[in-house]
């Protein structure tokens, strides 16, 4: 069983860990780490619970391997909020009441946070017209429902999170 | 009778407190049951069998035993014996029997959950396999009438003469309904840390919908006095009621853990959620109606099929509804079982009336069509006096004024009922209704209350938050008992040393919890008033419970209404359905925090649109397996599949209830919504789906 | 899982670190290969994580064609540039998966993996792609019709690396449909990619999920090639019966199954409708939204 030392910054922090190579970035958070902020839903990419930013892009922390990140900024639902200060993503979902059991919500957060910069990118969807362009402020519930699809909710919170994200964007 | 007064809007939503535990839950603080930090922890994981059918002949475990990491493999050769409890899928390793596929055979634990995974790929099975029986089928040569069906009905009930009364009436309908296979998948996988103390104690962080019963099965497992075992459950990733009951996750992480000396952690892989942990059983429904042709009902026949597991009699009630919900003169309803290879079902939200609503409030759109009546008057023209089978009283009954609301705020009044002709491009479009129903019933729990001579009272109970706001309406409601502001209350739930109380289920959490609480603060009230106000240095405490209240029969029949439009949109060419608009409007006695009640009405809704257009466990019949195990092939709906979905009230005061006044909320929002989306799917299209998921290939592609 | 992983940083390390065992596996993304290892399905002796080779990063023009990197990303494929270019590539990353899996997911795992689902085979199906592939012995190409030979199956050899894949840079309209049981993470029932070459005057068609390797319809091609105006780039078809028996002739071409997610006969239905509409919108005939 090899194992690999690691360099990487974890909400801002560097850490220096031994990684046995098969561990996901989901385990090494949860069990080394001590952040277990990050759920594990399904181990398989299905249910989006485990995303957590890697360079501030949305990232499955189960299906990537820990030794993979060497160097890379890794963001997950503990490092959003600045000290008591919540991430504007995380007050909205209080707010609307965008959770019930919580368990898919680090998940939910990290994936908005990622979206709104992928919409801020200009990064077209499915459901974006042909030729058109989409911004943050014109962003609409349709873009919000197929851009957040890949974090599902059993509680059925989905209609509160699309106004929650939508709120966030201020 | 009540008054219904009005719908509560959106101001009653915005002004009511949010989440207690909300800033744990958006900061990732809160913590799971894999989640609380443990010194010396190592991981457990199961490995199952690959047979449906048969007896284990040998386990080879000496590759296993060689990995790296691995401590201990058990089987039922070496496992811990475990004491009789009435639940025979908790008898884990203790036989060589295999009764259905994904049944555990060994567990291996190791050093990290990498080490504990690659042990059980190394665990070699061997089986004697004998031939499987996997299939429901309404003429199963085995099926039975069982003794009675969950959680104590009746199997069969009949009054007057329906078969009669149906050959005779002047319009008739007799059709067949299914609904599939469906997992509860609650996001967090059932978990357990499981520690032995020096002195024979067993400490459980467990993720579960209720532990006061969690920790009694236990002690019987594992012979133990209840007051050595002590389970707590912070914070649990939802149940939808697959943990109402322990499951064999907290019994191998308990073995695991005496065996190997260290505490284990144990969380099941979404997989093992497919066989391990309950399922909703697959159902076979015919209904006949038989009525006049202004559509006043004259017989009414529920029969349903369904199947359970060669080790437990689990009985759905799937039919129940149908003694409530609508008066006939004649009605039968009858239940049968069959035994098969197949992992025992369970309870899944809103358990016999989510099936049962599907068949009877399609039969229900079925037959206003064939009266050439609106479904929402069909409705209204059948409404009982009394409950039709008890001939007792409706404590409260507003099923007719959600009717009325819900056509009123969804638009109904202008609708064309001729089924396939509205059309906006390539979309078909149609909206359908049908009623919700779910018993309000409470049970036995105990509260301790005290107060400190600083004015602050500590509420304690052994009740839980899987999700439902439970933590943030308790609190309300012990601050209004007591008159004091929420911040001077202190809660503390989801522990089993704390008194005794009942499950986050059956709709019954919050009633029974809030019960015990409103007493609880009276008694604590009188005792402060005796004292005139002064409270000694060390306090006072009271504790209450609701055994008595809850016991006493009640000459009403309690339950909580509903009415739910839906509108679809169906492409004309693929079958594709959307589901732009749902609503809900309810009527479930006092609602205590208008924002989470919302939430968890809405989420019912969700849950009910999931199964109608999504949700089927499909059977590997060669293998006895499940042919979707995954998230990938078990589809639950996806954020874009969920557009418009609004939950309403309807003021309601009954006093016949509890002591909170309300009927509680988990449930009854999944109960009706498949069966309204199937009936807008009709209306759109012209097509009669009578077998959940609402498939494509259900609507075309037949031929 | 049982083995360990390598990080390769380029391909030469990846390369050398297949030939350490023939049960060393690339990994890319891992989104589908991850998959399987957590399942406990597959255990792979040695990983090789490729996602650190930049030889195999990102997209460049060559003349008239595109070479797409192997380990370019869905959502690369889905924006800028390359979605003006390869239109129909960009429509089909758009539905893959969730936008997570987008961001990890390649190219390269999509061809390697040669699932009939696999959502951006019929567009190269449609586009003729070739696959480069590096090798103990060199490089070689082969055309993506020969190198997926069935369910899962491949060409590729023991200690190859898919490097790259070839498309053609067409002048035409681009589509791609899918029909699947859920809004967003799903696996399709159907997919159809239609392709209109201006310049060589063909329209090309592929379709996935309806057949054990992703297939194109000949006749349909040159049925609906016969009857498009390539001055105008315009198909006469006022009454939908071109683009109808177009699609009904690329449901002839598929071979369907019945499975959990539908019925072969849905699908056939299900090809031809999605082919019908992806002609119309190919050639602006004006459709309903």
């Amino acid at each position: 069983m090899a194992r690999m030392s690691l360099d990487l910054t974890v909400n801002g922090e560097r850490r220096k860990v031994d990684v046995d190579t098969r561990t996901t970035v989901l385990d090494l958070l949860r069990e080394q780490l001590g952040l277990t902020g990050s759920k594990k839903g399904c181990d398989h990419g299905q249910c989006g619970a485990c995303t957590v930013l890697v360079a501030g892009r949305r990232v499955l922390g189960c299906l990537v391997l820990a030794v993979t990140l060497e160097g890379a900024e890794v963001t997950t639902v503990e490092g959003l909020a600045d000290g008591d200060d919540l991430h504007p993503v995380q007050r909205a979902f209080l707010d609307a009441d965008a959770f019930q059991c919580g368990y898919c919500t680090p998940g939910q957060l990290c994936s908005a946070v990622g979206m709104l910069r992928e919409v801020g990118e200009g990064w077209p969807s499915v459901v974006t017209p042909p030729g058109a362009t989409v911004s943050v402020s014109s962003l609409g519930p349709d873009e919000v429902r197929e851009r957040m699809s890949g974090n599902l909710c059993r509680c059925g919170a989905y209609v509160n999170i699309v106004p929650a994200v939508l709120a966030a964007r201020r | 009778m009540n008054d219904v007064v009005r719908p509560v809007m959106q101001d009653a939503v915005a002004a009511a407190p949010t989440r207690v535990d909300g800033r744990d839950k958006v900061t990732g603080r809160a913590r799971y049951a894999v989640e609380h930090p443990v010194e010396d922890v190592v991981w457990a994981w199961p490995v199952t069998s690959t047979v449906a059918k048969g007896r284990v002949t040998e386990i080879d475990a000496s590759e296993a035993n060689g990995t790296e990491g691995v401590i201990a493999v058990l089987t039922h050769a070496n496992a811990p014996r475990l004491g009789e409890t009435d639940d025979a899928e908790l008898q884990l390793l203790q036989s060589d029997r295999v009764a259905y596929r994904g049944q555990v055979c060994a567990l291996v634990v190791g050093e990290t959950v990498e080490s504990a995974r690659a042990g059980a790929d190394a665990v070699r099975v061997r089986y004697d396999e004998a031939e499987h029986d996997v299939v429901l089928d309404a003429r199963h040569p085995a099926m039975f009438t069982p003794e009675k069906v969950n959680p104590g009905f009746p199997t069969d009930t009949s009054i007057g003469d329906p078969d009669t009364a149906f050959a005779v009436a002047a319009v008739q309908l007799d059709a067949t309904y299914t609904t599939p296979t469906e997992h509860n998948h609650a996001m967090e996988p059932h978990a357990t840390t499981a520690s032995w103390g020096a002195d024979g104690t067993l400490t459980l962080y467990d993720s579960n919908q209720g532990s006061t019963g969690v920790a009694r099965v236990m002690a019987d497992l594992f012979g133990l006095q209840v007051r050595a075992v002590h389970v707590i459950s912070e914070h649990v990733g939802g149940g939808f009621g697959s943990k109402g009951t322990p499951r064999p996750n907290i019994v191998l992480a308990a073995m695991a853990a005496q065996a190997v000396g260290r505490p284990v952690r144990l969380a099941l892989g979404r997989q093992h959620m497919f066989s391990l942990v309950g399922y909703r059983t697959p159902t076979i429904q015919r209904l006949r109606l038989g009525a006049t042709t202004d559509g006043v009902l004259r017989s009414l026949v529920h029969d349903v099929w369904e199947q359970t597991s060669t080790l437990d009699d689990f009985a759905e009630q799937t039919a129940v509804i149908s003694r409530m919900l609508y008066a006939a003169p004649a009605r039968r309803t009858t239940h049968r079982l069959v035994r098969l290879d197949v992992p025992t079902p369970s309870w899944m939200r809103a358990p016999g009336e989510a099936p049962g609503s599907f068949a009877l409030e399609s039969a229900m759109d079925e037959l206003a069509a064939a009266c050439d009546l609106d479904p929402v008057e069909l409705r209204v023209r059948n409404e009982p006096d009394v409950d039709p089978e008890s001939g007792k009283p409706f404590s409260s009954r507003n099923l007719v004024a959600c009717l009325r609301e819900g056509a009123r705020r969804f638009g109904w009044e202008q609708r064309d009922p001729t089924p396939g002709v509205r059309r906006d491009g390539r979309w078909l479009v149609g909206t359908g209704v049908a009623s919700s129903t779910y018993p309000a019933r409470t049970a036995p729990s105990q509260a301790r209350m005290s107060i400190g001579s600083d004015g602050v009272v500590t509420v304690e109970l052994n009740a839980v938050d899987i999700g439902t706001g439970s933590r943030t309406a308790l609190t309300q409601i012990a601050a209004e008992a007591m008159d004091l502001p929420t911040d001077r209350v202190r809660l503390r739930i989801g522990d089993s040393t704390l008194p005794p109380a009942m499950i986050a289920g059956g709709s019954m959490g919050l009633t029974s919890w809030g019960s015990a609480i409103v007493k609880g603060a009276r008694q604590l009230r009188e005792l402060v008033g005796r004292r005139d106000g002064a409270i000694p240095e060390d306090g006072l405490e009271v504790t209450a419970d609701t055994a008595e209240e809850v016991r006493a029969v009640s000459g009403y029949a309690r339950h909580a209404f509903g009415a739910q439009f839906c509108e679809v949109r169906v492409d004309a060419d693929t079958g594709e359905v959307r589901v732009p608009r749902l609503l809900g409007v309810f009527a479930v006695g006092r609602v205590i925090n208008a924002r989470t009640a919302r939430s968890q009405l809405v989420g019912g809704m969700t849950m009910g649109l999931s199964m109608a257009l999504h949700e089927e466990g499909v059977v590997d019949v060669q293998h006895g397996d499940n042919v979707n195990h995954d998230l990938a092939g078990y589809h639950i709906a996806a954020h874009a599949d969920v557009a418009d979905v609004d939950a309403m009230w309807l003021e309601e005061h009954d006093e016949h209830l509890n002591l909170v006044g309300a009927k509680g909320i988990g449930e009854i929002g999944i109960v009706g919504t498949a069966a309204a989306v199937a009936n807008a799917v009709h209306h759109a299209t012209g097509v009669r789906v009578r077998d959940l998921p609402i498939r494509v290939d259900r609507l075309l592609g037949r031929g | 899982m049982s083995g360990s992983v390598t990080v390769a940083r380029s391909l030469d390390q990846a390369l050398d670190a297949l030939r350490s065992g023939p049960d060393a596996r690339l990994v890319a993304g891992g989104t589908d290969l991850m998959v399987e290892v957590n399942a406990g399905r597959w255990q792979p002796g040695t990983l090789v994580s490729v996602d650190r080779a930049p030889e195999l990063r990102g997209w460049h023009r060559d003349g008239d064609e595109i070479v797409l990197g192997s380990g370019l990303t869905y959502a690369e494929m889905e924006r800028g540039e390359l979605a003006r270019l390869v239109p129909a590539l960009a429509q089909a990353a758009r539905t893959v998966g969730s936008p997570q899996i987008r961001n990890a997911g390649t190219l390269g795992g999509n061809v390697v993996t040669a699932s009939p689902a696999g959502d951006t085979l019929p567009v190269l199906t449609a586009l003729d792609a070739v696959v480069q592939i590096a090798g103990p012995e060199g490089t070689r190409i082969s055309p993506l019709r020969e190198f997926v030979r069935g369910v899962k199956r491949t060409d590729l050899r023991a200690g190859e690396v898919v490097t790259a894949v070839r498309v053609p840079a067409l002048r035409g309209a681009q589509e791609f449909l899918k029909v699947g049981t859920r809004n967003a993470m799903v696996i399709s029932v159907v997919m159809v990619a239609v392709v209109v070459d201006l310049d060589g005057h063909t329209v090309r068609v592929g379709v996935g999920s309806a057949a054990p390797v992703p297939v194109r319809a000949p006749l349909a091609e040159e049925y609906v090639g016969a009857l498009v105006d390539w001055e105008r780039a315009r198909m006469d078809d006022p009454t939908g019966e071109v683009a109808a028996q177009f699609g009904e002739l690329v449901a002839q071409a598929t071979s369907p199954i019945d499975d959990h997610r539908s019925t072969a006969a849905y699908r056939r239905r299900a090809v031809a409708v999605c082919a019908a509409r992806a002609v119309r919108r190919a050639f602006q005939e004006p459709e309903s939204p």
